[in-house]
């Protein structure tokens, strides 16, 4: 078998996607069993993902329970060690913060991942859309624990994917870099601390939140400050979210969903004062993802009214979703609902084809969902700011387009902005993977 | 036909008329000749042309193995001072965080493959990198290299000190598998690396010699922990790098986020700086393949003339029809013209062909003498298309001149009666031009050498004295000629004898001319004979007074200047704790910036020399020049001396790790080490000034009694990873590299004789045929075949005999030019002139030989056409 690092990158995304879609009793389970258990620092404000202790999540918990004894089943505990030898997520787990932010070096799978929407200060549109990822990947289990201070050393691996969308100019910055982790790429242990090419991100020192710099080509910089206005997310059932059915196919999964952004993009001899909103998601996890999936479609909405939605469907080789695929609304105060493939619908409006790849991707999309608590029926249309969003790594392969969108309801109001991620339009993610 | 006919647009068809039934018609019958004759301006395009393509390709990549597979860097940043190291790389992550470009560290060195039974098989470059961001790389990606990770988890190939990536071409070479073992030394050690994979395919077109390993193991293979060579930057942008505005924007922004302490250069500059080092060698090697081509285009005239002979009846004819002479001028330029056009077309595609053989000579060469390189694929560029066409055609043209002046001064009558008449090089009659272009050629001494590039200088004067010399001799050689035929005369009473002296003591000016062409090769080649030998001479003498030691130890493997790694310190303690040993010599060398160019640092431990005799060809014994105050004293070569102007005292500012330093000399020692000069200082300054700690070599000297063979061999089953040699062993290593580097001189040589020889037998058709109507009455006065072939062929051995007594002569002025006075200027070294006689006697044999043959042959040509007609 031939490893390409950069596929073995993409294959820990998808198993990173593919980490939210869980069976619907852990779901459930977690409502009744964490809700509001978590507390520490100020930014350790840790909602577990469910929502409030409500009739309707009684019902939804029997219901759940229902589904879980006819598909997944009961709580399945996982293992102290994967196969390989790396620890594994253990449940209720209580992320403490700042610590939680930083790396876990001795689990095989991490990432931290950033997108948002800015505008120039004194200005009412959006301008600029940025994402901003960094990976790591453990080496060989039972060594990468310690930090390792040589300049090359062997212990970890990672890759940062960076990009910059400018809605009037209708110009896409982006590059990816992967590095072993040494000179040019560290990882804090104790709180979030990156310095990975690109990629700087920090603890601020005065206040619950973190500090950035994203370059991009021709010496474009972006400088920002986020300050989280919800508390942190855990997804999952006793803080884990669970993959599969293997009992090691778990992750610690927290998102802040909404995120203020200040700062500047300097650009040559020009500083640009910006303000916005951003998502942070932040996963680590120890287990490998089955090679069934011909891609995935996923999107963070921030709504209007102080919520956010979170969508994702998994696309099988078959051509059908994965059950596993899912919606979550996160309400004003960071509780969570959500349905699963059979309760909501996923639709490619329009589509663009990328001329320098020469993929089409299904660029506008209606998502249809019915909430569960209202039981209304929510549309929301993602329109893509420009069309131009295509990520296309060093070595030309494994192209994705990840991008700023507006939301519209069913009436065509813009109702919000979101980031959409499709990935797996290259004929197909599990050739690359295997 | 008339002349009206003949003149304005008509003459051009005219022109074309006779083109057609003349020369051409020509061309069909003597087909042989003019083959002969396109394959000579084709061998003379080609020798230049694929000398130029091959010294161009065997340092091309200035020893940067690493651009095979990351691409050729923009930038190079380096320290202001002190050594740049593993340790600055955190204080660069900044700067390298910019997507606008890539930081790449390489450390490289050179490892010997061993067989089985421990010989060794192959030199190998190794190169280490940081094998995950090389991915990152866009001259990686543009290749479409992967590295191959066969049967793992990528920290499987990153980890582990032992593994490393071959080419294709090694591979398939060495049959060397995945997972296979190459067991090689380096640094004096004995080590194995394994084969992880094989970068790219077989049109990937890698150097075959180039080992790619993480930078990590390229220390531990190297024991050079912590070491990094270079620090290059290589821009994301391929197509931008091209704008010289887009570079000038990088490199202010690199600039501005450099930290205190370190600079950025231009690769161009550094490159400019290689290209200076070999300015000189490269120089050298293009004068010598301008005389194969200088050679060429005196065949060229030779032929056309012979041409011309053979048609004179004709022109005659056709000037007594009413052709005008202008026109035969214009028509014999033609066909000049047309064979140097497809002369040199053959001539390109042949110097394409030569380079492709030559490169890995000249690779080695400079390998030897200058800096690590791997030859490059040969590529024809448009200039090479350019000066190949523009360089046969001219030299085709002007040599045709003189035969279409010929062809349009004949006079109708006198052809017509005589049939022999010659006006075209009743120059060579005159002796006056030769005299006056010998007196210029002593009048060239006395020009300065330019400065060039890198700071070698150029010897002008010698060359512009041994081109005045080789053309006089050649003017003046039908002297010589009628000189020693006249004095031959009364050698032999028998008639082919007499004969074929009276024609030699007649020197009719085709005669001269064959005399003239052959006496240009033969100076040539003697010249270099002596130079050559003198070198030869010189060294071994060199060895002589200055190798007294009983062993000498170096690292394993390394051939010459670019594959030094340096003998693990480690190693050389062990050696020193030897018993038998009464003390140790060693020597440590490093590059160093000079004020023109490079030269090198070498340091040597003082103390072990006081209370001994240390034995040198001193020029300027140690104390006989006073060190300038303020400056570290050294001893320093001849060389060195020369070349900063110290042969009487002074100081010289060295560019060395740690800043700039001064040094002044307190001796001058000969030494043909290199022609950058070094300059020795105590090994302690050495080390303080470098930053490094290898010795290069390191000379034994045993105690009293002790079997020298019996230890050696010892030692050799102790440090496998090192070379010891006694004394004799050690010459016959030197004397082969030293031959090595003369393979080039020795092939060139070779390509001017051999035109030479073809030179003479055309000249001796021209002259046969020319001479037509005296051997059809000799003929018919019962003068038998063998006779006329016996005349024909003492004829051609007189033609021989006078080229190597004048070419001689003025090769004997040539060795001396190129001894005393180029060498001297170009490489700062003297050398003991020595005439190699008896190889100038065999040459000589071999050339009357030669000569005779080819009378004979020519004779028999002469025949057997006659017969056919």
């Amino acid at each position: 078998m031939k490893v390409d690092l950069i596929t073995l990158f993409r294959q820990k995304r998808v198993c990173q996607v593919g980490s939210d879609a869980r069976p619907v009793a852990s779901t459930v389970g977690e409502l009744v069993r964490f809700q509001g258990s978590g507390e520490s620092t100020p930014l350790a404000r840790v909602r577990y993902g469910g929502g409030n202790p409500t009739l309707r999540c009684l019902v939804l918990w029997m219901l759940g329970c229902l589904i879980a004894l006819s598909t997944a089943g009961a709580w399945i505990e996982p293992p102290v060690l994967t196969a390989e030898g790396y620890p594994v997520p253990a449940p209720d787990t209580a992320p403490e913060i700042p610590a939680a932010h930083g790396a876990h070096r001795a689990y095989a799978i991490e990432w931290w991942y950033w997108t948002g929407h800015l505008r120039v200060i004194g200005e009412t549109e959006d301008r600029f859309g940025f994402q901003s990822t960094v990976f790591r990947l453990a080496g060989a289990p039972g060594v990468a624990g310690p930090e390792d201070a040589a300049p090359f050393g062997a212990g970890q691996l990672y890759m940062s994917h960076v990009g910059l969308s400018d809605f009037v100019e209708q110009r896409y910055l982006h590059n990816e870099r992967v590095y072993r982790e040494g000179w040019q790429a560290r990882v804090g242990v104790g709180e979030l601390d990156l310095r990975l090419g690109p990629i700087t991100a920090w603890e601020l020192a005065d206040a619950p939140g973190f500090g950035t710099t994203i370059r991009y080509e021709d010496g474009t910089r972006l400088e920002l400050e986020m300050r989280p206005a919800k508390p942190m997310v855990a997804f999952g059932e006793r803080g884990l979210s669970r993959k599969g059915r293997d009992p090691a196919a778990v992750s610690w999964y927290w998102t802040y969903t909404r995120l203020e952004v200040t700062g500047q993009l300097v650009r040559g001899e020009a500083t640009v004062p910006v303000e916005g909103m951003a998502w942070m998601d932040h996963e680590i996890a120890s287990s490998q993802l089955g090679s069934d999936l011909e891609g995935w479609d996923w999107t963070a909405i921030h709504l209007d009214d102080g919520t956010e939605v979170k969508a994702y469907r998994l696309r099988k080789n078959d051509g059908g979703s994965d059950p596993w695929s899912a919606v979550y609304w996160i309400d004003e105060a960071g509780a969570t609902e959500s349905v699963y493939a059979d309760q909501f619908s996923w639709e490619g409006v329009k589509e663009w084809t990328s001329p320098a790849t020469g993929l089409t991707y299904p660029t506008t999309v209606r998502i249809a969902a019915r909430h569960p608590v209202s039981g209304e029926t929510e549309i929301y249309q993602l329109v893509p700011r420009m069309d131009a969003q295509e990520f296309v790594g060093n070595n030309g392969s494994n192209a994705y387009w990840e991008g700023a969108c507006e939301v519209q309801d069913a009436a065509g109001r813009v109702i919000g902005r979101a980031y959409l991620e499709l990935a797996g339009y290259g004929g197909g993610l599990s050739g690359q993977l295997n | 036909m008339n002349e009206s006919g003949a003149s304005g647009g008509g003459s051009w068809g005219v022109a074309g008329l006779l083109l057609r039934k003349m020369t051409l018609r020509h061309w069909r019958e003597a087909w042989f000749s003019y083959l002969t004759l396109l394959a000579i301006v084709a061998v003379g395009v080609g020798a230049f042309n694929g000398i130029r393509q091959a010294s161009r390709a065997a340092s091309a990549n200035f020893g940067l193995f690493n651009e095979a597979v990351s691409g050729r860097s923009d930038f190079f940043i380096e320290r202001g001072e002190g050594v740049l190291g593993e340790k600055d790389l955190a204080v660069l992550a900044e700067v390298a965080a910019d997507p606008d470009w890539h930081l790449l560290p390489v450390l490289e060195g050179s490892l010997a493959q061993l067989d089985e039974a421990g010989a060794a098989v192959r030199q190998l470059r190794l190169v280490g990198m940081d094998l995950v961001s090389i991915g990152n790389l866009p001259g990686f990606i543009e290749q479409g290299l992967e590295l191959g990770l066969t049967g793992g988890e990528w920290y499987d190939f990153i980890g582990p000190r032992d593994l490393a990536w071959i080419t294709h071409s090694l591979a398939a070479d060495a049959g060397l598998e995945d997972g296979a073992g190459i067991v090689f030394v380096s640094g004096g050690r004995k080590q194995t690396l394994k084969v992880a994979g094989v970068l790219g395919d077989a049109e990937t077109g890698l150097p075959e010699d180039l080992v790619v390993a993480d930078l990590p193991t390229v220390q531990s293979v190297l024991g050079r922990a912590g070491e990094i060579d270079r620090l290059e930057v290589l821009l994301s942008d391929r197509e931008r790098r091209a704008d010289p505005g887009y570079l000038e924007s990088i490199r202010e922004r690199i600039e501005t986020q450099l930290p205190a302490g370190f600079s950025l250069q231009a690769t161009e500059e550094r490159a400019a700086e290689r290209a200076g080092m070999t300015a000189a060698f490269r120089l050298n090697l293009m004068i010598l393949s301008l005389i194969a081509i200088l050679v060429g285009a005196y065949l060229i005239l030779q032929a056309l003339d012979a041409a011309v002979v053979r048609r004179r009846a004709e022109m005659a004819t056709l000037k007594s029809l009413g052709v005008r002479p202008e026109l035969l001028f214009r028509i014999c330029l033609l066909e000049s013209l047309l064979i140097g056009l497809i002369g040199s077309l053959a001539g390109i595609g042949l110097g394409y062909l030569l380079a492709l053989g030559a490169v890995h000579l000249l690779a080695d060469t400079v390998n030897a003498l200058y800096f690590a390189t791997s030859a490059e694929v040969i590529r024809l560029t448009p200039a090479d298309w350019w000066i190949g066409m523009v360089l046969g055609t001219a030299f085709s043209l002007l040599a045709g001149w003189l035969p279409a002046r010929d062809a349009m001064q004949t006079p109708p009558a006198q052809i017509l009666s005589r049939g022999d008449w010659s006006p075209g090089f009743s120059w060579l009659r005159k002796p006056q031009v030769g005299l006056l272009l010998l007196l210029a050629g002593v009048g060239a001494l006395w020009v300065p050498p330019p400065v060039m590039a890198g700071g070698s200088k150029m010897a002008l004067g010698g060359f512009l004295a041994a081109g005045c010399w080789i053309f006089g001799a050649a003017l003046l050689s039908g002297q010589v000629l009628t000189g020693l035929a006249r004095l031959g005369r009364g050698l032999s009473g028998r008639a082919v004898w007499r004969l074929a002296l009276s024609r030699l003591a007649d020197g009719s000016s085709r005669h001269r001319l064959a005399v003239a062409g052959l006496v240009v090769a033969v100076g040539m080649v003697t010249g270099m004979f002596q130079m050559v030998g003198s070198f030869r001479g010189t060294i071994e003498r060199w060895f002589d007074v200055r190798f007294q030691a009983e062993l000498y130890v170096s690292e394993r493997g390394v051939s010459g200047a670019g594959t030094i790694n340096g003998i693990d310190p480690d190693i050389m303690a062990a050696l020193r704790a030897t018993p038998e040993l009464d003390f140790m010599d060693a020597l440590y060398i490093e590059r160093v910036d000079a004020p023109m160019g490079t030269t090198v640092l070498a340091g040597v431990d003082f103390s072990v020399w006081e209370n001994r005799e240390v034995e040198q060809i001193w020029l300027r014994p140690i104390g006989s020049l006073e060190a300038a105050e303020g400056a570290e004293p050294a001893v320093v070569s001849e060389t060195f001396a020369r070349r900063f102007d110290v042969l009487s005292g002074g100081s010289v500012i060295l560019g060395t790790a740690t800043g700039p330093r001064v040094i002044s000399p307190v001796g001058i020692f000969s030494d043909y080490g290199n022609e950058f000069g070094s300059a020795v200082v105590d090994l302690p300054v050495w080390r303080d000034w470098t930053g490094k700690a290898r010795a290069i070599n390191t000379s034994l000297y045993l105690n009293e009694g002790v079997e020298v063979n019996t230890l050696r061999d010892r030692l050799r089953l102790e440090f496998p990873g090192l070379d010891i040699r006694n004394a004799g062993e050690l010459r016959s290593l030197a004397i082969g590299i030293f031959d090595q580097t003369f393979r080039v001189t020795a092939a060139l040589n070779g390509i001017g004789i051999v035109v030479a020889l073809a030179g003479l037998l055309l000249g001796l058709v021209a002259i046969f045929e020319e001479s037509s109507r005296t051997w059809q009455t000799l003929d018919h006065l019962g003068f038998s075949k063998k006779r006329l072939l016996l005349a024909a062929g003492l004829e051609g051995a007189g033609i021989a005999l006078a080229a190597w007594v004048a070419g001689s002569l003025i090769g004997l002025a040539l060795g001396w030019v190129l001894i005393a006075v180029i060498n001297v200027q170009s490489f700062g070294w003297t050398l003991l002139w020595q005439v190699p006689v008896a190889g100038f006697l065999k040459f000589g044999f071999g050339l009357v030989a030669a000569g005779y043959l080819c009378g004979l042959a020519s004779g028999a040509w002469w025949h057997y056409r006659r017969e056919q007609v």
